[in-house]
């Protein structure tokens, strides 16, 4: 089942009244399971085409789908509803709130979408990437593995379709970036869910099923195994 | 006939439709003392008018004016508080400073009010704030006091009271009540001090008191006087005055009073006597009035010539309010010839109209 | 030249870059510096060139005869006959009313006839009739008219107009003779001859004040004595003016007051200077570093931020002088009401600003901004090159030692209550307001631990109660503890000036309230028309008390008469009541606490009286001591039975029998009437009654409550322009707030955008920066309702009682408290609207991905 089609897909951008060709005629298809590596160099759209996925912004031409539903017919609330139902995200420097707690952090989702007395999930979740115990550190008393390790907890707290990982291990050595790499990968192939990661690293585009690569906006190849 | 006008005219004109609560001077009018040298409420108009010579020890020679002005405003019996304004006073000061060659003047206008200004028999006082007459028995007590100067003199009559005109009355001008009741103290012997600035003098001398109650006396031709006072040195006096009509002439209600050795008083009419001006002029600054310097008098009846001049130019009073007319009151000298005698003399003279007509009338 | 161009680049064009921010906090400071510069303006205008209206028209006089209850005029002849060079100016001083316009003007009765040489005999002196152009020669025919008056030529009038003037209870038609100029320093006056004085207001015999010029030599105090010599003793003769500079005495502690109370919103203005350049020191952080490690050495740093507060200075200042200009003529409006109704009949000056203003606008906008913005500077001069290019911003309070400063806080609240029980320094509350001073500080010290342990616990009852924004609201708050600290601080202060000075108000406007009950215990007050104040008293005919005695349905009539006097060099109000007429008091209003009717037996036909609080604190007097008087001519020594409160007026007071009175000052005519009705007539009834026997007189009537709500109204009147300068200093905090949530927004835009990464609905976020406002706001009015609390007591204790010696009951003003704070909050409120509209409209892909 596919959770996410771009269909030709063209996202242009003006900067200083330049326009910038970010990405051209992209389509894709992901499923249910997959996990996704957008690989290339800086600057070639990874980054758009995460945002583009994640509907935090909408093709300049094309469609994506979202589980069936076209982004770009979504108003402000539907969006929303798609970002607390559907889709997780995880960044490079973890993007995790210094004033919360760890439980509290990947219990903030939750919280914001309105949903009442979940003690259960978010404890679930950190048991999920092996933080039991843990959830009442403040994300400064935590190493960045750890830190990584919440925002992957926080990300699956509402069990998405699809996760979205910007260069999730950036920010990490080498060998704990190998762990989080896993631990995506077996948390995407246990809750079912599709993960798109965008990525420098060979590493992590070992451990895909499906490595896109793109060069300019455009995509290059896609080499499925 | 005195400066009195000279303050007093504006005010007597203004005022004049209530002249008829007030009597006019009328002949047979029967003089006593000492109630006549006080207050005549009935008449609009009077004044005490002392003028006199006096020396220090060391020759400092001085000349002195106190004039009180009662101008009578409103006989109402229904204004009785104290400020309300029944009569006017004005009083004049100056000094000459003769040997220094300074003139000083001020004036005050008051009304009675509380105590500030009045002529009252019982006390024998007759004031205008500091400025101020008191009588013990025949003597005059002076004192007045300026910022500048004060008067503290004492003047004690050697001559009884004169009283000019004819039959009580002093007529000025043609038709009835134009007259005045005039009396004077022709020789007052006079001792006491006058301090200037910071220097005390010791001063005698000779002064002369006129004393004049009337209700409108003059007429609308008439636009101003001469007059002199002459202390002659053989204890003779006299008083003369002229009086000048608008189309030059001199009037002929001018007239004087001689007084004897005795006291003995004989009225002189305008033909009994020539009073002239003698050639020098002092310009007024001030004014641009041109008074006459000298002057020249002759009586053929009594067989006296002499000439009147001053030390001191400027002795000018300027009405400061700008209303009330200027006018030159000042001591003089004089040289007499009396037959084949030679004799000196002292007075006053005053002359008015020179810078314009005086209005009598409005 | 190089470094200025720097402090451009770095310092001055970013400020460009967040315009509305800039702006909010220029505004703040503007606000402030325009606040102390319109009291200043206005005080100068209302009360600091206090000059008395009375002084009109008064030439270059040296000395001035007084003595209460006015002169005998024959003191005009004895001055004027003494053997002394001295002019003499007796002088009638009152007030008319203009009857159609209600324009209250001085009405002054001069001696015309003597003046009017006296003038003239220096040239520069001239007045009145004789300098108006018709006059000259006419002036004396019109002098003997009782209906003559002269008047300035401000007023508009010419020669030969009718003008009808209300004086005391008739009206009477005045034709005008001449026109003065009232340009040069005189104000505008109606001024009659003695005489017509006199008649107008009834007042024979007797003359206000003789002025007295003397020669230079030997000297003033000379001439005091020998004319003093001259005169009965119990007339004063003392230098012209005396009167003009004991009123300036008494207004010169109310500017005082005034003065002090427009600080606050620099006060204010100083937190927010502070918030603004510590935020601005946070956020370069880095920059500081790298400018620091590229060679720039720690002053250059500590320059560069106390320049961008200098900036912000002049900025304000810049603003605050026309805005202050403007403020000024209202202030003014207030300010004289205050003076006229509490103190002294004035009028008010013209407002000058001049280079003095300019300076002092400059010198506070500036000297507030640097040194509020020296701390945060000087933090950003410590800043080492390595720490500051660390990466990963560090959270901005790491400096906050909460438990210390609470420790502070807690010394120097003691202080504060050490300083509150000492007595007043020179007639000043000095350590009264140093022990506000040091609440101030103790409190803003206090809050970084007040507000970490209330976000504390509440953060989870909030999150729990308003949802998950509130949650995070309250971490927020309590995470940047240093910024919400100085935020709240500002908020907390201004609520507490409004607080303390609402409560103290309150407090005194229900003391009022309840003294007011046993004050007036009669059913109906009479009064005339005429111009009255604390230190006019107009007078009724005396016949009108004998009319109404006789009325069917009347019991008795009191007669009140008050004066103005001088006791001791301050202006103080002698009083008087028949108390032959039986009274029946529910409260005792005395020190003592006996029963008033008791007291006031004692008081009967004797040398006794009973005075004002006010009159003992200025005179440092008590029940059992005695003063002396000096009473038309004499000079009379009375005992003081005891002391009554007494909130009428600031003036001292002091009160005996009406026999007592008339034996010294025999005018009969009354100041007030306190009618009583029989039991069992109809009010209404007797009110026609009266209204009919007092026609043709010009007075007002009163019932009892309208007595009340009159005092009441003036009351509040007085006390308009505290109010204003309360609303102010909140408005700078408000305004505050607005600013501060803008940079809070600006700073933490990531995680804003994260937010709705993480499924965050623009409303969700709206709402998390209105609780944040809410939480400021809710904090600050906590705080600020304690600190105004302990500062009410202060005042009403300690500053109010040592600057005016009243004693003040304490009172919660709940409902005006509960209004204004309601108010305060909304504002605050409010304020986090437009930052969270920014919050709103960040695109959340820009700011998460920038770094």
């Amino acid at each position: 089942m596919q959770i996410l089609s771009l269909q030709d897909v063209s996202k242009d951008y003006l900067t200083d009244g330049q326009p910038v060709h970010a990405l051209t005629g992209v389509s894709l298809n992901v499923e249910r399971g997959e996990f996704v590596a957008l690989i290339g160099r800086s600057g070639c759209g990874k980054s758009t085409l995460l945002n583009l996925a994640g509907a935090m912004d909408f093709p300049t031409s094309g469609k994506v789908l979202l589980d069936g539903v076209t982004t770009s017919s979504l108003k402000d609330r539907g969006l929303t509803r798609l970002r607390r139902e559907k889709i997780g995200f995880i960044f490079q420097s973890f993007q995790l709130l210094h004033t919360l707690t760890v439980f509290e952090n990947v219990e903030l989702p939750l919280l914001l979408a309105g949903k009442s007395n979940p003690r259960e999930a978010p404890r679930e979740r950190l048991a999920w990437v092996e933080l039991d115990g843990l959830g009442d550190r403040y994300p400064h008393q935590l190493s960045g593995g750890q830190m990584q390790r919440v925002a992957i907890a926080r990300a699956l707290i509402h069990s998405p379709s699809i996760l979205l990982a910007d260069e999730p291990t950036g920010n990490l050595d080498t060998t704990t970036g190998s762990l989080i790499l896993e631990l995506l990968r077996r948390l995407t192939r246990e809750q079912n869910t599709a993960t798109i990661m965008a990525t420098h690293s060979p590493e992590a585009a070992s451990l895909a099923n499906t490595l896109v690569r793109l060069r300019d906006g455009k995509i290059q190849e896609i080499t499925r195994r | 006939m005195r400066s009195k006008f000279a303050c007093i005219g504006v005010a007597l004109l203004l005022l004049q439709p209530l002249a008829a609560q007030y009597r006019t001077a009328l002949p047979g009018y029967r003089h006593e003392f000492p109630r006549d040298h006080f207050n005549h409420p009935d008449y609009q108009t009077e004044w005490w008018y002392y003028t006199g010579n006096l020396k220090s020890p060391d020759s400092h020679r001085f000349g002195f004016e106190l004039t009180f002005f009662r101008q009578g405003v409103s006989r109402d019996p229904a204004r009785t508080a104290a400020w309300e304004l029944r009569d006017l006073y004005l009083a004049h000061l100056a000094l000459s400073d003769l040997d220094g060659g300074k003139f000083y003047h001020s004036e005050r206008t008051n009304r009675s009010g509380p105590g500030i200004a009045a002529v009252n028999e019982s006390l024998g006082r007759i004031w205008n704030g500091n400025w101020q007459i008191q009588w013990h028995g025949e003597d005059q007590e002076l004192r007045a006091i300026d910022e500048r100067f004060q008067l503290h003199l004492t003047l004690h009559p050697e001559k009884p009271p004169v009283i000019h005109g004819e039959n009580g009355i002093s007529q000025k001008a043609e038709g009835p009540g134009r007259a005045s009741h005039y009396i004077s103290f022709t020789r007052l012997a006079t001792s006491g001090a006058i301090e200037l600035g910071n220097k005390r003098f010791e001063v005698r001398g000779t002064s002369w008191m006129d004393h004049e109650f009337f209700t409108h006396q003059l007429d609308s031709e008439q636009t101003g006087w001469d007059w002199l006072s002459l202390q002659l040195a053989d204890n003779t006096e006299l008083m003369l005055f002229r009086i000048r009509r608008k189309d030059g002439s001199i009037d002929p209600y001018s007239a004087g009073t001689y007084v004897d050795v005795n006291g003995k008083t004989t009225h002189l009419r305008s033909a009994d006597f020539v009073l002239q001006p003698a050639g020098e002029i002092w310009a007024s600054p001030k004014t641009g009035a041109r008074y006459p310097m000298h002057w020249r008098v002759a009586i053929r009846k009594f067989n006296i010539e002499l000439e009147a001049k001053t030390q001191l130019e400027s002795q000018e009073l300027t009405g400061k309010t700008g209303f009330a007319p200027n006018y030159w009151e000042g001591a003089i000298v004089l040289s007499v010839q009396r037959g084949p005698q030679s004799l000196s003399g002292v007075g006053y003279l005053e002359m008015t109209g020179y810078d314009r007509p005086v209005p009598f009338t409005k | 030249m190089p470094l200025l161009v720097l402090f451009y680049r770095l310092m001055v064009r970013p400020l460009f870059r967040e315009p509305v921010r800039s702006s909010l906090t220029i505004l703040a400071i503007a606000l402030g510096v325009a606040v102390v510069l319109a009291i200043d303006l206005a005080g100068g205008a209302a009360a600091g060139s206090f000059r008395s209206s009375m002084e009109t028209l008064a030439g270059d006089n040296d000395l001035e005869v007084v003595t209460s209850g006015g002169l005998s005029e024959n003191m005009v002849g004895i001055l004027a006959t003494l053997p002394y060079p001295v002019r003499v100016s007796p002088r009638i001083e009152d007030y008319a009313l203009i009857a159609n316009t209600k324009k209250s003007l001085p009405l002054i009765g001069l001696d015309l006839v003597a003046e009017g040489s006296a003038f003239a005999q220096s040239e520069s002196q001239k007045t009145v009739a004789f300098q108006t152009q018709d006059v000259s020669e006419h002036a004396f025919e019109y002098l003997g008219d009782t209906d003559s008056i002269w008047v300035g030529s401000s007023l508009g009038y010419r020669a030969g107009d009718r003008v009808e003037l209300l004086i005391n209870d008739k009206v009477h038609s005045y034709m005008v003779r001449g026109i003065y100029p009232d340009s040069n320093g005189n104000e505008s006056a109606i001024v009659m001859d003695l005489a017509a004085a006199q008649h107008a207001l009834a007042r024979y015999g007797r003359v206000d004040r003789i002025l007295l010029k003397v020669p230079e030599t030997p000297s003033p105090e000379e001439w005091q004595q020998r004319l003093q010599a001259a005169l009965p003793a119990g007339v004063e003769v003392r230098p012209q003016g005396t009167g003009t500079n004991e009123n300036r005495r008494m207004l010169a502690a109310f500017r005082w007051n005034l003065r002090l109370l427009s600080y606050i919103s620099l006060v204010v203005g100083a937190f927010l200077i502070y918030n603004t350049i510590s935020v601005s020191v946070v956020r370069r952080r880095p920059e500081i570093g790298i400018v620091r490690a590229l060679g720039a050495s720690k002053r250059v740093i500590l320059a560069a931020f106390v320049g961008e507060a200098a900036c912000f200075g002049i900025a304000g200042a810049l603003v605050g002088l026309p805005l202050g200009r403007f403020m000024a003529t209202g202030a003014v409006r207030l300010m004289s009401a205050t003076v006229e109704s509490l103190y002294v009949s004035s009028r008010p000056g013209i407002i000058e600003l001049n280079a003095g203003s300019v300076f002092l606008a400059f010198a506070i906008g500036v000297g507030v901004a640097v040194a509020s913005a020296y701390s945060p500077a000087d933090e950003a001069s410590q800043v080492s090159p390595v720490e500051a290019m660390a990466r990963g911003r560090r959270e901005y309070d790491v400096h906050v030692q909460k438990a210390r400063d609470f420790w502070i806080a807690l010394a120097l609240g003691l202080a504060a209550g050490a300083a509150s029980c000492a007595p007043a320094i020179a007639g000043k509350p000095l350590l009264g307001y140093l022990a506000a001073i040091l609440l101030v500080v103790a409190s803003a010290l206090a809050i970084p631990a007040f507000v970490e342990a209330l976000t504390s616990v509440s953060s989870k009852l909030l999150g729990k109660l308003l949802g998950i924004e509130a949650l995070l609201a309250s971490r927020s708050l309590a995470a940047s503890l240093r910024r919400t600290s100085v935020l709240v601080g500002a908020l907390s202060t201004a609520i507490a000036m409004m607080t303390a000075v609402g409560i103290m108000v309150g407090s005194f406007r229900q003391t009022v309230v309840v003294w007011m009950g046993d004050q007036l215990p009669a059913d109906l007050y009479l009064r005339p028309a005429g111009s009255a104040a604390a230190d006019r008293h107009p007078t009724l005919s005396s016949y009108l008390e004998e009319e109404i005695a006789k009325l069917p349905g009347v019991a008795v009539v009191d007669r009140l008469r008050a004066y103005e006097i001088n006791f001791e060099n301050m202006p103080a109000t002698l009083a008087s009541a028949d108390l032959n007429v039986p009274r029946v008091y529910h409260n005792s209003d005395l020190f003592s606490g006996r029963p008033k009717e008791q007291v006031l037996a004692e008081l009967r036909d004797s040398n006794t009286v009973i005075v004002s609080e006010p009159f003992t604190y200025k005179h440092h007097l008590k029940a059992g001591d005695s003063l002396t008087l000096s009473l038309g001519e004499t000079r009379a020594t009375f005992r003081i039975a005891d002391v009554y409160y007494d909130y009428s007026s600031e003036r001292g007071g002091i009160f005996m029998d009406r026999n007592t009175m008339l034996r010294y000052l025999p005018d009969p005519a009354p100041s007030n009437l306190a009618i009583y009705v029989s039991p069992g007539a109809q009010l209404d009834v007797v009110r026609t009654e009266i209204e009919k026997a007092t026609a043709g007189h010009r007075v007002l009537m009163f019932s009892n409550r309208d007595l009340r709500a009159e005092a009441i109204r003036i009351f509040d009147r007085t006390f308009a322009i505290t109010y204003a300068l309360e609303a102010v200093a909140v408005i700078v905090a408000v305004m505050g707030i607005a600013g501060a949530l803008l940079a809070l927004v600006i700073d933490r835009r990531r995680e804003l955008g994260l937010l709705q990464f993480l499924g965050a609905a623009t409303r969700q976020v709206r709402k998390l920066i209105l609780v944040e406002a809410g939480l400021l706001g809710l904090l600050a009015n906590l705080a600020g309702l304690a600190l105004g609390f302990a500062l009410s007591l202060i005042l009403i204790y300690v500053i109010n009682k040592q600057s005016f010696g009243w004693t003040i009951r304490f009172h919660w003003p709940v409902e005006i408290l509960f209004g204004a704070l309601t108010v305060v909050y909304l504002a605050t409120v409010l304020a986090g609207l437009y930052p969270a509209q920014v919050a709103v409209r960040l695109n959340p892909v820009e700011v998460v991905h920038e770094e």
